[in-house]
């Protein structure tokens, strides 16, 4: 008995929600609500005429039953009249379409990431690789290897961090160790850039921080020359900075390099026009890269006969890329976090 | 290294200034930092990389300029005509160790007059940043940066025994340098000595003993060239550097000694030979010679340069050349410490010839396999679908202070650094999390409202001496979900809407992330969860800890999680097509009443034990507490989709089977249907 009525209920409550959703209009509402809760002759009142014919011990349960089913009529019907009406029921239907938008939450890439995403995105079009390194390096692949040997001056223009209990480790200072590390496991020909976090005992100031981004590039083929370095760097700086960006290439030292050139592209934003350019300072050039022919003794360190291949290798600082494109003018800022400048970019 | 424009053109006459005259040292690969005025002379602050030694000399300079233009000649001083001989004798320089000092030549001068240098030479100090002392002190200091070779000048009185003695220190000797400095001494340092006592750190410092005074009246100069490397240790274990050892820890020229020693005589006026000149030359260094290629610059450069052109930038840089045919040996000048390798004569010859020369070229080199980067892919996504609903990306320093390692995890083993920047950054993280909450504070002070952050980077951490990195994704949300506004009401965080953040990011590479009770010290007892993926543990979630956030003056609850990267990408899987049902589905709803001491988690757990087979899929749709339902149970709707892969349910058996599982539910958790 009982659970006939509540199979009945079942089908009930199923065409109910039917109905519900083939509502159109006001007026159908109420002829909807009267069929299902009028007293005299509505669904509800007549499953509770049906009471009596239940024996005593089950007349509770198939009562709650109903009462249930007559309770989520309700609530249902009170929504769905809210929402035909306006929700602020009864009065008539009222739209301003003028009304703010709600501001929905934005986020937003932090700015260092989305510049190494864009400048990956380039390289991955060119066909390069990327390779990760880790942070803690050996200091053999961080200096040794790149041709930097204890006891090289060259070592003093990069104060190192080194970790307590293990002498033979430091935070990399700058993201180079990673061609040592790919050159081992690989053989040539590869084109890899390796983006990541460098490490230098600098104090933090407006244009020095103890942690900062670089990408480094690598090419290792036979018949690699200059010309291609030059190249390379040409077509990534005018996809980057804008297509009519000219490279100067001027002699500098790393050891890791030989021949070396420091890279300057000609202003994106006066071309060397203005003397009070916020950007280039009115010289017409700015520095980004370093770069070079990747040394012999590099290749001969890393198992690759510098007679047979040769390679070029470049890098390139982020915050200095923000500095210069973005015009961010401290490096600090870039990591206080502070979402009045994260949401300026990415 | 600064450098007296005038002084410069005394030994290259050049007719260039200011930009122009920057802009063609650039070209050679000597970038000014800084164009000064000291008292009416123009001085150049230059910046010397550390493979040009040679550099550090106005000779260097004027070398260079005048390789640079072939109409342009290199003019040294004047210094053949100075005598060396040796009239005096009952003096003997040794040299204990010719490996530590490759040269040594000594002559003695005899009464010269100690007093003030001419204002010329003195002005010309100044202007190359130089205190003028005495003249004879100022002799060496000219010399030094007129033509690069360090000299020392000893007062010759208080040499005891005739001699020098070029010799390593032994232990418990001791040295009081002329800036007043004592040092204790060891094998570790060279030392210029007499018979007695040690007179000079040889190459960095002369002692306070045997430098010239007021009363002076014969000297001892000193001019030597010494194994770069001894100096350097010395000097790294002194901790500082002099004009002296920074010049000698690059490498000095040895052909040096002898021209420098004259030009201090010319300057001393010493028209005369000297009373005594003994020049130590045991081992003479042999000349570099380096095999070229002449086609090899062309093939390393890319650029056609005519043989002769090579051979005319080398000759005009002081190379001297051995024609061979198809090569050329190539003879380097011994003031060139830094040529050893056919790619650095190279280098030599475009520097000279003009990097402009250099030609844009692709190379046709390709990766023999394109490999698409799944690994970046897979960060790239999780990273696009945190910002798409509305979370920032941060980035911190890896280091930390102890406390803040401390307060994610007491007990791990930290690394830390052995020269950090200061304290609060002397522990390599062992968490993003600390960092997040830091950055929540910064903001939440700028009274922003809706703080959601992440970071990824690595953490790091030590276990049986072994160091760990690991790249981690953490994240954090602050205050307000949602804001009030006219049609919205203001929602807070909370952890439900976080864990949805979470199945959302696992959703999207198609995993399924199970909460899993944890207990961690920066969380919550209440609110800690490992997330898991098929019971393989890949991070953390929950409440921050109060101590955690009351560190950072947080006043409202953070909820983060730390995610373990590489654990997480290594659940990821490629997916295979699979066919879905086609049939239609049928729903049944569920209310019911359950005790507040079973968890969702139970109920969960047994719908997906009892489960039949064409249930397809359930839902929370309600929860509900107050005062019409006992206070110990709370009350859960739920819907029920069931479907069939093979054909269309009935209605009847939809019931069938919806009340069979229901009744089993009811029993085994006690329910209360309602």
């Amino acid at each position: 008995m009982i659970d006939e009525l509540k199979k009945e209920i079942e089908g009930v409550k199923h065409s109910f929600l039917k109905e519900i959703e083939q509502l159109q209009s006001p007026e159908n509402f109420s002829a909807l609500k009267e069929r299902y809760l009028s007293r005299k002759k509505g669904v509800i009142s007549s499953l509770l005429l049906r009471l009596k014919e239940f024996a005593p011990a089950e007349k509770p349960q198939a009562g709650q039953a109903i009462n249930v089913f007559k309770a989520f009529i309700e609530t249902t019907l009170a929504g769905v009249e809210e929402k035909l009406t306006g929700s602020r029921g009864g009065a008539e239907t009222w739209h301003d379409h003028s009304l703010p938008a709600s501001a929905l939450p934005i986020g937003r890439f932090h700015l260092i990431a989305s510049i190494k995403q864009q400048i990956e995105d380039l390289f991955l079009n060119l066909g390069y690789e990327i390779a990760l390194g880790p942070e803690v390096e050996l200091a053999d692949f961080n200096f040794t290897k790149l041709n930097i040997p204890e006891h090289h001056p060259a070592r003093d223009e990069q104060d190192t961090f080194f970790l307590e209990g293990h002498d033979e480790l430091l935070l990399r200072t700058h993201t180079s160790p990673m061609q040592v590390r790919y050159m081992l496991a690989h053989k040539p020909p590869f084109k890899i850039i390796s983006p990541g976090k460098a490490f230098r005992k600098d104090d933090p100031d407006a244009t020095h921080s103890p942690c900062f981004h670089q990408v480094e590039g690598l090419l290792v083929d036979r018949g690699i020359h200059f010309s291609h370095l030059k190249g390379t760097l040409e077509a990534f700086c005018r996809s980057f900075y804008g297509p009519d960006i000219v490279l100067r290439f001027r002699p500098g030292y790393f050891p890791f390099t030989e021949p070396s050139a420091e890279v300057d592209i000609s202003c994106f934003l006066c071309s060397g026009g203005r003397s009070d350019c916020r950007i280039c300072k009115g010289s017409g050039w700015l520095e980004i890269l370093g770069s070079g022919m990747v040394h012999p003794q590099v290749l001969r360190n890393c198992g690759i006969d510098p007679d047979e291949y040769s390679g070029f290798a470049f890098g390139m600082g982020i915050e200095r890329v923000a500095m210069v494109k973005y015009g961010v003018p401290d490096l600090r800022l870039l990591y206080e976090n502070d979402l009045r400048l994260l949401g300026q970019f990415g | 290294m600064k450098i007296n424009v005038a002084y410069l053109k005394k030994f290259a006459a050049f007719d260039l200034e200011g930009a122009d005259l920057k802009e063609l040292l650039a070209s050679i690969g000597l970038e000014t930092a800084e164009t000064l005025q000291v008292d009416g002379q123009t001085v150049l602050e230059i910046e010397i990389t550390p493979n040009r030694p040679d550099w550090l000399s106005h000779y260097g300079v004027a070398r260079e300029i005048a390789a640079k233009n072939s109409h342009i000649r290199f003019q040294p001083m004047a210094v053949d005509d100075v005598v060396l001989t040796a009239n005096e004798k009952g003096f003997a320089i040794y040299i204990e160790n010719d490996a530590d000092c490759w040269r040594y030549s000594g002559v003695i001068v005899r009464d010269v007059q100690v007093g003030e240098s001419d204002l010329a030479v003195q002005k010309l100090l100044v202007s190359f940043g130089l205190r003028p002392i005495n003249n004879i002190v100022d002799i060496s200091n000219l010399v030094m940066m007129t033509c690069g070779q360090p000299l020392h000048i000893f007062d010759l009185e208080r040499l005891q025994g005739k001699q020098i003695r070029v010799r390593r220190a032994r232990k418990n000797e001791n040295i009081r340098l002329l800036d007043g400095r004592d040092v204790a001494l060891d094998e570790n340092f060279l030392l210029i000595a007499d018979a007695l006592r040690p007179l000079a750190l040889a190459g960095i410092m002369g002692g306070l003993d045997s430098g010239i005074t007021a009363k002076t009246r014969h000297i001892f100069i000193e001019s030597a060239c010494f194994d770069p490397l001894v100096i350097r240790r010395a000097s790294h274990l002194l901790g500082f550097k002099t004009d002296a050892s920074y010049r000698f820890e690059r490498g000095m020229d040895v052909a040096a000694t002898i021209p420098a020693i004259k030009m201090a005589l010319l300057m001393l006026g010493q028209k005369k030979a000297p009373f005594y000149f003994q020049d130590v030359y045991g081992q003479p260094l042999p000349t570099t010679v380096v095999p070229l290629a002449k086609d090899y610059p062309g093939r390393l450069t890319g650029i056609a340069i005519e043989a002769e052109t090579s051979a005319a930038i080398l000759q005009r840089l002081g190379f001297k050349l051995q024609d061979e045919g198809s090569r050329w040996l190539v003879h380097v000048p011994s003031y060139r410490v830094d040529i050893s390798s056919k790619q650095d004569l190279v280098e030599e010859i475009i520097r000279i010839h003009g990097y402009e020369h250099l030609q844009s070229q692709m190379p046709l080199a390709a990766n023999p396999l394109l490999r698409i980067d799944r690994e970046r892919e897979t960060i790239q996504s999780l990273k696009n679908q945190l910002v798409d609903v509305g979370f920032n990306e941060v980035i911190n320093y890896v280091f930390q202070s102890p406390e803040e390692n401390a307060l994610f995890d007491p007990c791990s083993q930290s690394l830390s650094l052995k020269n950090p920047l200061g304290k609060d950054f002397s522990m390599m993280k062992n968490s993003l999390l600390a960092g997040l909450l830091k950055n929540t504070a910064l903001n939440a002070n700028q009274d922003l409202e809706r703080i959601a952050l992440f970071e990824i980077g690595n953490a790091f951490g030590l276990s049986g001496g072994e160091i760990h990195e690991k790249k981690r994704l953490a994240i954090s949300v602050f205050g307000l979900q949602q804001k009030k506004d006219w049609r919205c009401r203001e929602l807070a965080f909370d952890f439900s809407y976080f864990k949805s953040v979470l199945v959302m990011l696992g959703k999207r590479l198609r995993l399924e992330f199970a909460f899993k009770k944890h207990a961690h010290q920066a969380f919550v007892d209440s609110c800690c969860f490992a997330i898991e993926i098929d019971g393989r543990r890949c991070g953390l979630c929950g409440e921050a800890k109060p101590e955690f956030c009351r560190y950072y003056k947080l006043d409202k609850p953070v909820f983060a999680a730390e995610i373990d990267v590489p654990a997480l990408l290594r659940e990821v899987k490629e997916n295979r097509f699979q066919m879905w049902k086609r049939f239609p589905t049928v729903r049944r709803d569920f209310t019911f009443l359950m005790a507040k001491t079973i968890s969702y988690e139970n109920l969960r757990a047994c719908v997906e034990r009892l489960r039949p087979e064409v249930l397809e899929n359930f839902e929370l749709t309600d929860v509900f507490q107050g005062s019409s339902i006992p206070a110990d149970m709370v009350s859960f709707s739920m819907a029920f989709t069931y479907r069939s892969g093979d054909r269309t349910l009935t209605g009847d058996e939809v019931n069938g089977i919806h009340q069979e599982f229901i009744k089993q539910l009811v029993e085994q958790l006690h329910l209360i249907q309602r």
